[in-house]
C-alpha cells in the first residue's frame, strides 16, 4: 500500500503543521465573502513556492478543501455565501440560523463537508491511477485534443454571456502567446523588451486577475454593507438519531458531488444545487426546504466538498482542470514544478501519494477544526474591510514580488488587476482568461510536438480514435453551452455576486 | 448591452487586428508549427467574437435608458478612489526596492485604509505597523523569503 508512505510523509510534524495551516487558512479565506478558494491558493502560492514540492502541494490541497468548507460559515450566519459553491447552503442554513440553530447548522455543514471530502478522496484514490494508466497511451496528438477539450470548459464557465466568455478565453490565449514560442524559441510580441521575452509571469497574472481585481470591487462596495451576525452558536453536534437520519443524504450527495466534480466544466456550485434539489425531491417533507430544513444544509455541503476529490481526478491523471479552482491549482502545480498527468503517477508516485494522504487528512482536520473552533472561525467575519483588504493588497504585491524578486512582476499584477476589474465590471468572466493563459501554451506545445513527429502533416491530428473522441466531446460540450445560453437563465447569479 | 460593449468590442477588434498584423514579422517556418499560426488563429477568433459583441452592443444601445445618469455622480467618487489606489500601488511597487519593505509598507497600508473609509487614526497607525511586522515575520522568518531591504549604496 503505497498510500501509507503518503501518510507517513504528511504525518511528519513539520508537514502536518503546513497542512494544518493550509486547512485553517482555507477555512478563514472561504468564510470571508469576497475571497474564494482560488484567491486563497493564489495568495498561498508565493509562500509555499520555496518549500519541498510535496509539502507545498499538501498545503495547497489543505487550502482548497478548507476554503470549500469555509464558505458555509458566512452562508449560514450572514446569508452571504463565502464562496460561490456555498450559495445553495444559504437557502436553509440562514433560516436555521434565524431560528437560533446556527450552531447545529454549522455542525452539520462540518460533518457533511468532511464526509463528502473523504468519500471523494477515496474515489480519487481508486479512479485517478486507472485513468492515468490509460492516459499513458496518449501521444502529442491525443494530448492536443485533450487540451482542446480542456479549453471548452471556457464555454461552461462563461456565465451569462457566451460571447463575452469566449472573448475572455481568447484574450487569455493571446496573453499566453507573448514570449518565447515553445517550438521554435522565437520571441513573439516582446518588442525587444527582455521582461516580455519570458512572457507574462503566471503568478502575477493570477494575482492580478483574481485577487487585486477583487480588492477594487470591494473598494467600490465601501460603506454599502456591514457584516454582522448576532446569532449564538451553541449545540453544534447533532444527536445520534438525527445523524442517522442525515447520513443517507450526506453519502448520496457525496457521490453525486464526486461524479459532478469529475466532469470538466462543472464545479461545486452546480453540484451543490443539484444535491439540494435531489434531497428536496426525495424528502418526505419537501415544503420545509427553504424554511430551515437541516437536510438542505447537509446535501449541498456534502456535494460541494466532494467536488474537491472529483475535480482532482482529471487534473492529476490527465492534466486538465475540472473547474476554475482546479485551473488555478494546475497553474500552482506548474509553478511549483509539478506537471500533472499520467507521467506524474509513473515518475513521482510519492507526490501523488502525498496528495491522496493530504486530502484525506485535510478533511479529517476540517471535521476537528470545524467542531472544536466553531465559535472561533466566525469571528473573522467581524474583521472590518478597511483592515482586511489593505493587508491582502500588500500580500498580493509581496506575493508577486517574491517569486522572482522583481518589480516588473508587481507591475504585471497591478496591470492585470485593473484589466480584471474592468472585465468583471463589464460582465466579462475572468475564469476563461485564466484557462486560456494556463492551457494555451500546453495546447500549442503538444500541437507543435505532434506536427514535428508527423513532419508537418496536419492530418495526424485527426487519425487517432482517442483524439477524435475528445474532439467529439469538445463539440458536444460547446453545443451544450450554446443550448444552455439560449434556454432560460433561471440560475443566473444575482447582481453583485460572484463573477469568476 | 450598450455603449460599454461597443467600446470594449472596438478595443478587442483593435487588439486582434494589431496582433494579426504583427505576426507577419515572424520568420517563416516550413516544417512543423510556425510561431505565427497559433496567434493568427487566436486573433482571428477574437476578431470574429468582438464583431459579434459589437453587433450585440449596437442593437442593445437603443434599449439603454437614461436612468443610469443618476448613478454617475457616485461612480465618479469611486473612480477617483480607484485611480488614487492604482497610483498609490504604483508608487509602492516603485519605492519598495529603494526604501525597503519595512519603510514602504506602513504608509501604503495606511493610505489604502484611508481609501477604504477608515477614519480612526489610532487604528490606522496600529494596523499598518502590526500588519507590516506580521507580514515580515511570515515571509522573512517563517518561509525564509527575501524581502526588499533599504540599501544606502
Amino acid at each position: 500500500m503505497a498510500i501509507i508512505q503518503g501518510f507517513l510523509y504528511v504525518l511528519q510534524p513539520l508537514h502536518f503543521m503546513f497542512l494544518f495551516l493550509g486547512v485553517a487558512g482555507g477555512i478563514i479565506v472561504g468564510a470571508i465573502p469576497g475571497l474564494t478558494a482560488s484567491v486563497g491558493i493564489i495568495l498561498l502560492l508565493p509562500l509555499v513556492y520555496q518549500l519541498d514540492a510535496s509539502t507545498a502541494i499538501v498545503m495547497l490541497c489543505g487550502m482548497f478543501c478548507g476554503a470549500m468548507y469555509g464558505g458555509s460559515i458566512s452562508a449560514i450566519l450572514l446569508s452571504i455565501p463565502g464562496t460561490p459553491s456555498a450559495a445553495a447552503t444559504v437557502l436553509d442554513g440562514y433560516p436555521l440560523s434565524q431560528k437560533g440553530e446556527a450552531g447545529k447548522a454549522i455542525g452539520v455543514a462540518t460533518i457533511a463537508s468532511a464526509t463528502g471530502g473523504i468519500i471523494s478522496t477515496f474515489c480519487l484514490i481508486f479512479i485517478a491511477p486507472q485513468l492515468a494508466r490509460f492516459a499513458l497511451k496518449f501521444g502529442p496528438e491525443e494530448y492536443f485534443a485533450l487540451m482542446i477539450f480542456g479549453l471548452t470548459i471556457i464555454a461552461s464557465v462563461s456565465g451569462k454571456s457566451l460571447v463575452k466568455g469566449l472573448i475572455a478565453g481568447f484574450f487569455g490565449l493571446l496573453v499566453a502567446t507573448v514570449g518565447l514560442d515553445p517550438v521554435t524559441g522565437y520571441a513573439r510580441f516582446s518588442f525587444n523588451i527582455p521582461n516580455l521575452m519570458a512572457g507574462f509571469p503566471l503568478l502575477p497574472v493570477l494575482i492580478g486577475l483574481f485577487a487585486i481585481s477583487q480588492i477594487f470591487i470591494q473598494l467600490e462596495a465601501v460603506g454599502e454593507k456591514i457584516r454582522h451576525y448576532k446569532q449564538k452558536i451553541n449545540k453544534v453536534l447533532p444527536s445520534f438519531k438525527e445523524l442517522k437520519r442525515l447520513l443517507p443524504t450526506i453519502i448520496a450527495s457525496s457521490f453525486l458531488g464526486t461524479f459532478i466534480g469529475i466532469i470538466p466544466g462543472t464545479g461545486g456550485t452546480i453540484a451543490s444545487f443539484l444535491a439540494y434539489n435531489e434531497a428536496k425531491r426525495w424528502s418526505k417533507d419537501p415544503d420545509s426546504f427553504g424554511k430551515g430544513n437541516i437536510l438542505g444544509v447537509a446535501a449541498p455541503e456534502a456535494a460541494n466538498n466532494s467536488t474537491t476529490g472529483g475535480a482532482m481526478v482529471p487534473l492529476l491523471s490527465l492534466g486538465i482542470p475540472g473547474d476554475v479552482v482546479t485551473a488555478v491549482m494546475l497553474g500552482a502545480l506548474l509553478l511549483i514544478g509539478i506537471k500533472p498527468g499520467p507521467f506524474l503517477f509513473r515518475e513521482h508516485p510519492e507526490i501523488v501519494n502525498s496528495i491522496f494522504a493530504g486530502m484525506l487528512l485535510a478533511n479529517v482536520l476540517i471535521l476537528l477544526l470545524g467542531i472544536l473552533s466553531v465559535r472561533l472561525f466566525p469571528q473573522v467575519l467581524r474583521t472590518p474591510d478597511a483592515i482586511l483588504f489593505p493587508v491582502i493588497l500588500t500580500l498580493c504585491f509581496l506575493g508577486a514580488f517574491s517569486l522572482n524578486n522583481s518589480v516588473y512582476d508587481m507591475s504585471v499584477a497591478l496591470i492585470f488587476g485593473v484589466i480584471g476589474y474592468i472585465m468583471r465590471k463589464n460582465s466579462f468572466p475572468i475564469a476563461p482568461v485564466v484557462l486560456g493563459v494556463i492551457l494555451g501554451p500546453i495546447a500549442e506545445d503538444e500541437l507543435g510536438r505532434a506536427l514535428i513527429i508527423a513532419h508537418g502533416d496536419w492530418t495526424v491530428l485527426f487519425q487517432s480514435p482517442i483524439a477524435i473522441f475528445f474532439y467529439a466531446i469538445s463539440l458536444l460540450s460547446l453545443l451544450y453551452s450554446l443550448k444552455m445560453q439560449f434556454s432560460t437563465c433561471c440560475c443566473s447569479p444575482k447582481k453583485g455576486s460572484w463573477n469568476y | 448591452m450598450g455603449k460599454k460593449e461597443i467600446l470594449l468590442s472596438i478595443f478587442f477588434i483593435i487588439i486582434s487586428m494589431t496582433i494579426y498584423v504583427l505576426t507577419y514579422q515572424f520568420p517563416k517556418q516550413t516544417v512543423a508549427l510556425s510561431p505565427k499560426v497559433f496567434p493568427q488563429f487566436v486573433s482571428a477568433c477574437l476578431f470574429i467574437l468582438s464583431l459579434v459583441l459589437l453587433i450585440q452592443g449596437i442593437t442593445g444601445v437603443k434599449k439603454e435608458s437614461e436612468q443610469k445618469k443618476v448613478k454617475l455622480a457616485l461612480n465618479n467618487i469611486f473612480l477617483l478612489k480607484m485611480l488614487t489606489m492604482i497610483i498609490l500601488a504604483f508608487f509602492y511597487t516603485r519605492i519598495l526596492m529603494i526604501v525597503g519593505f519595512v519603510v514602504a509598507t506602513p504608509p501604503f497600508i495606511a493610505g489604502s485604509m484611508l481609501l477604504f473609509n477608515e477614519k480612526k487614526w489610532f487604528l490606522i497607525v496600529t494596523v499598518s505597523i502590526v500588519a507590516t511586522a506580521v507580514l515580515y515575520i511570515l515571509f522573512r522568518i517563517v518561509f525564509k523569503i527575501p524581502l526588499p531591504r533599504f540599501n544606502l549604496f
